[in-house]
């Protein structure tokens, strides 16, 4: 819209230019000779500046290939004052008379007298531009910028009945260099990848069982949509959008204190299961406080970017933090939906793609006019008990007795003196520091910040609680409030905030100002607006115009499935981004996503229904050299599973995850001395009920001392988005899996159910324990090896009875019955612990 | 059975040398590959350890990094940098030239001057000045590369921690640890390239990201070993679990997973097999590590150490015994040097402690490296986040603010100059009049001298190659021997 917004400025200049022109050339011919800017001025600007100030590349922000741009200026403002050669910037520039801009051209001869004459000339008179001057547009032909066309279906290769649109591309692309796809997986491996893929957690022992004997045509399809119909599908996929709005439940930098944005988590996993259309999706989340008669719902998922960080270290500028947090969701916004490196046009024009620095803050003008407020955000539910009434009563009885302690104000300052005077030293020790600050004050020097600190000491006495009983009962009356939860969101703001181009990123340093745009080389913008607004931006984002979201959120689906996108920098449609290996095949979804009104749940089960999705992941001899990367998927990939999805499964197959969906984070057990190296210990309730047992995507995220166990397995540090984790290999895993204390009490749970749910005999048992975790029987080799391990731990702990009793987690000195038994039970955890250890474990074949 | 199978682990580590990229766990690998595009870091040895030795850019003047981080910013006024004339200026406000369009934390601009109470005196056959405050380290001296002119671009701690740990004042960007082992692993088989230890009243500001691998795969993240109980998170066996157990345990892990990885070929498997074996070997070799009893108590009495009563001493000691075993780099957080001027933050006793904390053992370590002949392969560095103001706070005691134009580090070690005072401030200490040193300059200098050029040892991501530096930073030729 800047770029159109321009031109209507332009006419209006025009205009009055040519009212002017009218008026000199009737004022006589005795004038100098009118200067023309296209046959006079135009080809010394193209000799000597445009290769850098030019319609491909503007250096500075400025472009002096038409009278039109130059007129309108760089990151400095306007180039030329018209009618005042002397004082324009570019004369300067050029004369080498600025002292913050160089002597222009910075290389070769430059102008001569004469040129130099000439433009001083033009300027002097005006710096008429000519009449209908066309401003070219940057020419890209980047295919990530054209809109998808839908492609047609290649030539049927190979095809059968297991075959649909995603495979024939996938198969063409084999077929031309000689390759062959993959036979599809065996059906525990199927259920199991799949299963993993769309809810995050195994497939239950009898689940395995069914699908293996279900030979019905369309056993798959059923089992797709169960997954699908499944809420915990939400969590799943949610959890993977939290990771592109860098979700925590505190506040980063130093002192990182705890946030509640739980109901923001909530919004996303519902988004998920109640499959929200993605262009929706997107619209709710950047603007959804500006939509006409916004839900509460909709208010919450503008939480997408609250996530930003805060600092709340003493004696920080907050103008730099409010900047960079603005600055981080132009980057989040680039990366998530554009695919796009935005951020790297904030300190200078991109080097790579057609994205100035201007454009950057044009865009960053979209996000930098919010209030940033905490609302609260009751569920229906407690509005419809009556929460917020009886909180109404509450305040207003505490109220009340607040009054009638301001009655008694005179006794009780005299109770605090007395009080305060009689506070013996070592009590007074034991405060804060700024308390006893406070108490060292002369009463009538405290400052009021000081004076509350010492009387909410005072009422903590029991001197006070005793003389106005009044204390205590607010104090009752206060714990019994009824706590509605808060959600963090953007608000409209009332005044609206100048944008500035920031030289060289540095936030004080103010260039030209800029109204709201967007990138010239992508689609237009539709406003009504004189102003563009946020409202705005989200629609351009969720149009099906936009070439780039549909393509780089697909692409993101197909990451998920696959291990690596069509597009493998997923976040880098750009120049500089490698070309897809499958373009018309991710064309084609992206039309066919938009096709179906951007269903997600649609776009899951057409990739997962593909025969390229149902594949083996065994690795072939004959692909290694061909296909080193398996880039053309002529079988599946290997993927180890998310941090969080590895506890979860654990949780799983010992039987003890929780089904509880949403809701406040929670705090399960975790190793001693977390915090050690933390600026404050952070709060750590173990949780002991069930709450111990949840989905890790539940787990209270400290930014500053994020949950280990998950950190181990790369979980993302959620300061900054992440749209592709990284997936490594350590020591620091296997000691996390071998030693930690939650995995020992999963593998002694599932150790129980390997005793309880099968028939006692060691085959049936080595059956039970691989279909539960790996959903598959074991094979000679490995029942051979389960039973040395199992063997080898009987006897040990058949002749170390107090071993026995650790490893099975009982209380000392509990009775020693049933020892065969327990013997029995030590040597299954013994076995599961070894099984939940295995790389097939954490992997999703 | 197919017989190259038949050692599936070898058969996989022979084949991943040649042609192997198979899988997602070797996008970690292939990502240390793209640094290979240039010629200069060669891939990882094996695929079973991204953390072992590579060829630097160039031959490497040190083979190890000891960082003794002094969080909370030191003041380089009452330890390094004496001016006589800041003295005679005492409660005059600072002349307005030095802070028009400056910001501060806390101060405003009509602070007034505040001079030393600290004594200082030439120390040495170079003559270094050091103040009364760090007698021991006044011994050492002639060790010493003393950098006066140090500037960073952040006033607030967690950001200007960040900035000197990662180039950069946010979170998210690889830690210098992260780097280095990142491109050129470590020696040490049996316990992580890059260890981080904590000592004082709190950890850093800031937490992980101080030592995180940001983008760079959390293989390289620093390792934080605690002080007290075991020293790495989920280090001791389970109980009930002794360590036959946990012996056949790890071999039944590593049967099983044997099996698969001849089913199904993909090296990600042979990789978790090793990560199992030195997982099981670190379970030894971190308690060993850390059990300084086993020194002499000569040494001990050198670095100040006492086995069990966790201190910035041992810290010192057990980061020679880390160095020693083939870490590659070591990095040791003392807190608190905010020297604000409120109770238990002033320039008084509060500074008299802190000093005491690290002046021995920081002395300690350099006599004792060099005593054991290590000192010529490990670069030693000093220094916190910022400095401190030439004007005074006006809190309740004697404090300074955030200062971030001029302040002292020191480095000691191989390839640095010794006896050399570098950089020199105005007559207040407010800004260097000499050899201004970058924080990026810095880190372009750590990484010299290990062998890698800062410019070279970079990293795609979100399109852009990122490197510890920046977009900045200069190798320091002065101070190189």
């Amino acid at each position: 819209m800047t770029r159109s917004g321009k031109t209507i400025d332009h006419l209006g200049w025009i205009t009055r230019s040519l009212a002017c022109l009218l008026l000199c050339s009737a004022s006589g011919r005795a004038a100098a000779a009118q200067i023309d800017f296209t046959r006079q001025i135009k080809p010394i600007l193209a000799a000597h500046c445009v290769k850098c100030h030019g319609a491909q590349k503007h250096e500075a922000g400025l472009r002096l290939d038409t009278a039109t741009t130059l007129l309108d200026g760089g990151d400095r403002g306007p180039a030329v004052v018209r009618g005042k050669a002397d004082v324009s910037l570019l004369i300067k520039a050029i004369t080498g008379n600025d002292d913050a801009i160089s002597k222009m051209p910075p290389e070769g001869p430059g102008l001569n007298t004469k040129q130099l004459a000439l433009l001083k000339a033009w300027i002097d008179q005006g710096a008429t531009p000519p009449a209908g001057e066309v401003v070219e547009k940057p020419n890209v032909d980047h295919w990530s910028f054209r809109k998808p066309q839908r492609p047609d279906l290649p030539k049927q290769v190979g095809e059968t009945e297991a075959h649909q649109a995603i495979d024939f591309f996938i198969l063409q692309k084999l077929a031309e260099r000689s390759l062959t796809a993959s036979p599809a997986a065996e059906r525990s491996t199927l259920i199991r990848r799949l299963r993993l893929d769309l809810v995050g957690i195994p497939p239950t022992y009898r689940q395995v069982i069914n699908f293996v004997d279900d030979h019905r045509p369309d056993a798959y399809d059923r089992l797709v949509d169960q997954f699908l119909a499944s809420p915990r599908y939400g969590e799943r996929w949610g959890r993977h959008w939290l990771d592109n709005a860098r979700y925590a439940d505190s506040n980063g930098f130093t002192r990182d204190f705890a946030r509640e944005m739980y109901r923001y988590r909530e919004w996303v996993l519902g988004a998920y299961n109640r499959d929200l259309p993605f262009d929706q999706f997107i619209v709710e989340q950047i603007a959804g406080d500006l939509l006409q008669n916004a839900t509460p719902n909709q208010l919450i998922a503008t939480g997408f970017h609250r996530n930003t960080l805060i600092n709340e270290e003493g004696g920080t500028d907050d103008e730099q933090f409010r900047v960079d947090a603005v600055a981080d969701r132009v980057a989040t916004t680039g990366s998530v939906f554009l695919g796009l490196t935005v951020g790297c046009a904030r300190c200078h024009d991109h080097k790579f793609d057609p994205l100035s620095q201007r454009e950057y803050y044009e865009f960053f003008a979209f996000l930098n006019n919010c209030d940033e407020p905490t609302i609260e955000v009751p569920y229906e539910w407690q509005i419809k008990e009556g929460w917020l009434t009886e909180r109404k009563s509450i305040r207003q009885r505490i109220a009340e007795l607040e009054k009638q302690l301001a009655q008694k104000s005179d006794a009780f300052a005299s109770a605090q003196q007395t009080w305060e005077t009689a506070l013996p030293p070592e009590e007074r020790a034991k405060l804060p520091g700024p308390t006893q600050e406070a108490l060292l004050t002369d009463l009538a020097k405290r400052t009021e910040e000081q004076k509350k600190l010492v009387v909410e000491v005072f009422k903590k006495s029991t001197e006070a609680r005793n003389a106005f009983p009044e204390v205590d009962q607010i104090n009752q009356l206060r714990r019994s409030e009824p706590v509605i939860p808060t959600t963090m969101v953007l608000q409209k703001r009332g005044e609206s905030r100048q944008a500035y181009i920031h030289r060289r990123g540095n936030f004080l340093d103010r260039g030209r100002n800029v109204r709201a745009g967007v990138p010239a080389a992508l689609h237009p913008l539709k406003s009504t607006n004189a102003a563009p607004n946020r409202l705005d931006l989200a629609h351009w984002l969720a149009s099906s115009d936009n070439p780039l979201t549909p393509r780089v959120i697909i692409n993101r689906f197909w990451q998920r499935y696959f291990g690596r996108g069509i597009v493998e920098t997923e976040n880098d449609f750009g120049l500089q981004g490698s070309p897809p290996t499958h373009e018309k095949l991710l064309d084609w979804l992206a039309a066919e996503w938009i096709h179906r009104d951007w269903s997600m749940k649609q776009m899951h089960r057409l990739i997962v229904t593909s025969a390229t999705y149902r594949q083996s992941s065994k690795v072939r001899q004959d692909l290694v050299e061909l296909d080193t990367d398996n880039k053309l998927l002529a079988r599946q990939s290997r993927i180890r599973i998310e941090a969080e999805i590895v506890r979860d499964n654990a949780l799983a197959v010992a039987g003890l995850l929780s089904g509880t969906i949403g809701g406040p984070s929670v705090y399960p057990p975790q190793p001693d001395g977390v915090f050690e190296f933390t600026q404050d210990p952070k709060p750590w309730n173990t949780e002991m009920g069930e709450d111990r047992f949840r989905r890790g995507m539940y787990t209270f995220f400290w930014r500053s001392s994020p949950y280990p166990s998950l950190m181990v397995f790369d979980f993302p540090n959620s300061n900054v988005t992440c749209t592709r984790r990284v997936r490594s290999n350590t020591p620091l895993q296997s000691l996390t899996l071998a030693n930690d204390i939650q995995f020992v009490e999963c593998a002694r749970s599932l150790a129980r159910r390997v005793q309880h749910e099968s028939s006692p005999d060691f085959s049936a048992q080595a059956d039970f324990l691989f279909l539960a975790t790996l959903a598959r029987r074991p094979s000679l080799l490995e029942r051979n090896a389960l039973a040395k391990i199992f063997q080898q731990q009987h006897d040990a702990y058949a002749a170390d009875p107090v071993a026995r009793q650790e490893i099975l987690g009982l209380p000392e000195g509990s009775p020693e019955n049933a020892a065969d038994k327990q013997n029995e039970l030590a040597a299954w955890t013994a076995a599961a612990r070894v099984i939940l250890n295995l790389d097939e474990f954490i992997t999703r074949e | 059975m197919n017989p190259i199978m038949q050692n599936p682990l070898e058969q996989t580590r022979r084949h991943f040398f040649q042609d192997c990229r198979v899988g997602l766990g070797a996008m970690a690998l292939g990502t240390m590959l793209n640094a290979n595009r240039d010629g200069a870091i060669a891939a990882p040895g094996t695929a079973q350890h991204p953390l072992s030795p590579r060829p630097a850019h160039f031959a490497p003047q040190v083979k190890n990094v000891i960082f003794l981080f002094m969080a909370g910013g030191p003041s380089q006024l009452e330890l390094f940098d004496h001016k006589p004339k800041l003295q005679n200026m005492e409660g005059q406000v600072i002349p307005q030239s030095y802070v028009e369009n400056k910001r501060f934390a806390f101060l405003k601009k009509d602070a007034k001057l505040l001079g030393t109470r600290r004594k200082f005196q030439q120390h040495g056959a170079a003559g270094a000045e050091i103040s009364e405050c760090l007698p021991h380290l006044a011994s050492v001296s002639d060790e010493l590369a003393l950098i006066r002119s140090m500037s960073t671009d952040v006033f607030n701690h967690g950001p200007a921690k960040f900035f000197m740990n990662t180039g950069y004042n946010r979170f998210g960007r690889p830690s210098m640890g992260a780097w280095v082992t990142y491109g050129i692993g470590s020696e040490s088989r049996n316990l992580p390239g890059f260890v981080v230890l904590q000592s004082g009243p709190r950890g850093p500001r800031g937490g992980s990201p101080n030592w995180g691998s940001g983008f760079l795969p959390t293989t390289f993240q620093g390792v934080p070993f605690r002080n007290q109980g075991q020293p790495i998170l989920n280090l001791a066996n389970p109980q009930g679990v002794n360590r036959d157990r946990q012996q056949q345990f790890i071999e039944a892990v590593n049967d099983f997973n044997r099996i698969r990885l001849d089913e199904v070929g993909d090296p990600e498997i042979a990789t978790r097999i090793a990560s199992y074996e030195m997982a099981f070997r670190m379970q030894t070799s971190a308690p060993e590590l850390m059990s300084i009893s086993q020194e002499t108590p000569e040494t001990l009495a050198l670095y100040g150490a006492e086995p069990g009563a966790p201190s910035f001493a041992n810290n010192c000691l057990l980061a020679r015994r880390l160095v020693q075993r083939g870490v590659r780099f070591v990095q040791l957080y003392h807190t608190d040097w905010d020297h604000h001027g409120n109770k238990g933050t002033e320039l008084g006793e509060s500074l008299d402690k802190i000093t005491r904390e690290i002046d021995r053992p920081a002395a300690a370590l350099i006599k004792d490296l060099k005593r054991l002949g290590m000192l010529d392969e490990t670069l030693v560095i000093w220094g916190g986040e910022f400095g401190r103001t030439p004007q005074g706070e006006p809190r309740q005691y004697l404090g300074r603010d955030h200062h971030i134009e001029a302040f002292t580090m020191w480095l000691a070690g191989g390839g640095v100059r010794r006896g050399i005072t570098i950089g020199k401030t105005d007559e207040l200490g407010y800004y260097p009049v000499e050899d201004r040193i970058h924080v990026h300059d810095l880190q372009a200098t750590v990484l010299h001298l290990l062998g890698l050029d800062h410019l070279r040892l970079t990293f795609r991501f979100q399109g852009r190659d990122f490197r510890l530096t920046d977009v900045a930073g200069k190798v320091v030729p002065k101070l190189l021997a």
